[in-house]
């Protein structure tokens, strides 16, 4: 529901962060309960000395509220939450587990036994279950296949920054949209932002050109959007739906945090064939359920690793298994910030002599009393999702969902970037291609995995 | 509410400087020859004048185009709200000064052993809408004319203006530089409007009369 997105922001309550954060552990504690066969007494305070090895629900948390930032399988700790351990913590001690990927944030379901009040000696990282996928009858499979003329639908998905950090060349943006409606024509086009950002170096400098296309010079960046970016997207055959999906530094949207309420239309004068969705959201293309997310999970998750296997695997499965399992698109907590070191102290303000200056740049910027919104709607797992990230373009299937980051549109110093190309084939009940879930009324799993073909492309 | 909490509104009388204290300066660059330099508004200052057409670098003479100062001014504001979203917190424990970004599940707990100290957000939304409530005042025709915003130096300071402005000039000046002062509140506006300690600080005017 995208109205619940308009909150108004920079009033964060500490009580409500936490109150969220307490949820968030107990939700997972009742969902294990149902879905583990786990008896209730097996559940125990790991934060309490006991001879018994317990299961224990809780967060993955630096062992020290100063960490420094770099953590390792001796630096973690487990919270409770209220109900559970009144909210205490306690250092895990991970060296009976053979293979390990945690993070903090992470909502873990651990087995193991604190025997002396100092740790918890962990014996088992338990998965925690996939979410479910969403079904459709081949009622509605048949009409979706039609509206189509059982053609495959075709989805492109671009992501910011769509303007370099040393000039406003949008040259590659002009010649993307020649071939959006000459050569690809897709059903639904995906943008995601952030179209001018609030930290790229010329905005953050002042280096503004002067634009000499223009008769009259934009005043403002929101001026600046309305007579250079939207007069090139205007230009998109009004027969293309375009989605846009804000990021918090984009300078269009008032609304500068995680979760982050839809653009204004109106305000960016763009036509009706141009929907602006919240961040993150999820919509559906016929039977397909898209998620899409515009937080960069993939580079900020710092995950705490060991083992072979985990090593050895590719990082982009790790971190998608993590989201998928904690039903979040950005399960990380605390969230990542940017700072740049702009001085050493005059030693007179200094409480330590190598302290630094720092001046912050950004960040992941979380409402933590809103990260509801950020939960997988309904339990239910996209068949799609997206997540742009700053790392390179990638498409890949995990636990059956299509992860796609399609990269920057173009590079910081102007080079050209990339765009995913997504095309479903049409569903067919016939063909095999889904899976049938008896029952009343049949209905069928989209294995929208196996029907479709994802191509990062050069711009 | 407490009564203490009832005075909010009695904060609208006290004075900039007062109420900015604490509030960060508008920071400038110059496109043209990088100098950095604060922005007070009207007012005397070694490194820029106003001029009848706005702000110039006193370094190199280059006047700033309208979205040369505007756009500093949106990605200053913007830097500003990310910095109270790094959600830093600190405790009020003296002897304990834990500083964090780490919140427990009951948030004003500290998280040092033993610590009965009380977390608290190090940049509090008061703070954030006071700051953009400063970047306000700097375009503040009436606060321009009457010289009654917060000062940028004190006598004494290394960087004390060496020449004062004539009353005069800063009436003409604040005139001639009506359009950037009004395309400069828009820029803050768009983000007060979003802000909700605004709506707080009504609430509590409204509740003022009702009791
Ligand atoms: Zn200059
Ligand atoms: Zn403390």
């Amino acid at each position: 529901d995208p109205e619940k997105y308009k909150f108004r922001t920079m009033r964060q309550k500490l009580i409500e962060c936490s109150d969220v954060l307490d949820e968030q552990i107990e939700l997972f504690t009742k969902f294990a309960k149902e879905h583990l066969n786990i008896p209730d007494t097996e559940f125990g305070d790991p934060t309490i000395q006991s001879q018994a090895d317990v299961y224990a629900i809780g967060r993955i948390v630096p062992d020290s509220p100063q960490y420094d930032g770099f953590l390792n399988t001796e630096s973690l700790a487990f919270e409770t939450s209220r109900l559970n351990g009144i909210g205490r913590r306690i250092r895990l001690n991970l060296e009976q587990v053979e293979e390990v990927s945690l993070f903090c944030g992470q909502i873990a379901l651990l087995k193991g036994k604190n025997a002396n009040g100092d740790y918890f000696l962990v014996d088992k990282i338990l998965d925690i279950p996939y979410p479910d996928f969403p079904l459709s009858s081949s009622d509605e499979l048949s009409e979706y296949s039609d509206l189509l003329n059982k053609k495959s639908s075709k989805v492109i998905v671009t992501s910011g920054p769509y303007i370099p950090e040393n000039n406003f060349d949008l040259s590659y943006l002009t010649k993307f949209v020649e071939k959006i409606n000459i050569d690809i024509r897709p059903h639904i086009l995906i943008m995601a932002g952030p179209f001018i950002d609030t930290t790229n170096s010329m905005v953050m400098s002042g280096n503004l050109p002067h634009f000499d296309n223009l008769k009259i010079q934009p005043t403002t960046l929101n001026e600046l959007f309305v007579k250079l970016i939207s007069p090139i997207l205007k230009k998109i055959n009004p027969s293309i739906q375009v989605i846009l999906t804000p990021s918090t530094r984009d300078v269009m949207s008032t609304h500068a945090s995680y979760p982050q309420e839809s653009f204004d239309r109106k305000a960016l004068q763009l036509p009706k064939n141009f929907k602006c969705f919240t961040n993150p959201s999820t919509f559906q293309l016929n039977e397909t359920y898209f998620g899409n997310s515009n937080l960069d999970i993939f580079k900020d998750m710092k995950e705490v690793t060991k083992g072979g296997k985990t090593t050895m695997s590719n990082r982009f499965d790790r971190v998608a298994e993590h989201v998928l399992q904690q039903r979040r698109y950005y399960p990380q907590f605390p969230g990542s910030i940017k700072k740049m070191t702009i001085a050493k102290p005059k030693s007179e303000d200094s409480r330590s002599a190598d302290s630094k200056i720092y001046k912050h740049i950004s960040g992941a910027d979380l409402e933590v009393a809103y990260l509801g919104l950020t939960e997988f709607v309904s339990n239910i797992s996209p068949d799609i999702i997206i997540i742009p990230s700053e790392l390179l373009p990638f498409a890949r299937v995990v636990k059956n969902v299509i992860m796609i980051n399609p990269g920057k549109f173009v590079k910081p110093n102007g080079a050209n970037g990339t765009y995913a190309q997504i095309s479903i084939k049409s569903p067919d009940v016939k063909d095999g291609s889904l899976t049938e879930i008896p029952g009343e009324e049949s209905l069928y799993l989209h294995n929208v995995w196996k029907r479709s073909r994802v191509d990062v492309v050069t711009n | 509410s407490s009564g203490i909490h009832n005075l909010e509104p009695l904060e609208t009388t006290i004075s900039d400087m007062e109420r900015f204290k604490d509030s960060a300066k508008f920071e400038l660059n110059c496109p043209n020859c990088s100098h950095l330099f604060p922005f007070g508004g009207i007012i005397a200052s070694n490194f820029y004048k106003m001029c009848y057409n706005g702000v110039q670098c006193k370094n190199c003479d280059h006047v700033f185009n309208m979205i040369q100062f505007t756009s500093q001014l949106e990605s200053v504001i913007r830097s500003h709200i990310s910095l109270y979203y790094a959600g830093w917190l600190y405790c009020d424990d003296s002897t304990c000064r834990n500083v964090t970004r780490q919140i427990s599940v009951f948030g004003k707990r500290c998280l040092n052993d033993g610590c009965t100290g009380v977390m608290q957000f190090k940049y509090t939304d008061k703070q954030l809408y006071n700051q953009l409530l400063y970047f306000n005042s700097l375009f503040d025709m009436e606060k321009n004319k009457k010289q009654l915003l917060k000062p940028l130096y004190y006598e004494g300071d290394i960087d004390y203006p060496s020449e004062q402005l004539a009353e005069s000039a800063i009436l003409a000046l604040t005139e001639q530089n009506r359009k950037l002062f009004e395309i400069s509140q828009g820029v803050i506006d768009k983000y007060l409007d979003n802000c909700g300690r605004r709506y707080v600080d009504m609430g509590a005017i409204f509740d003022f009369m009702m009791n």
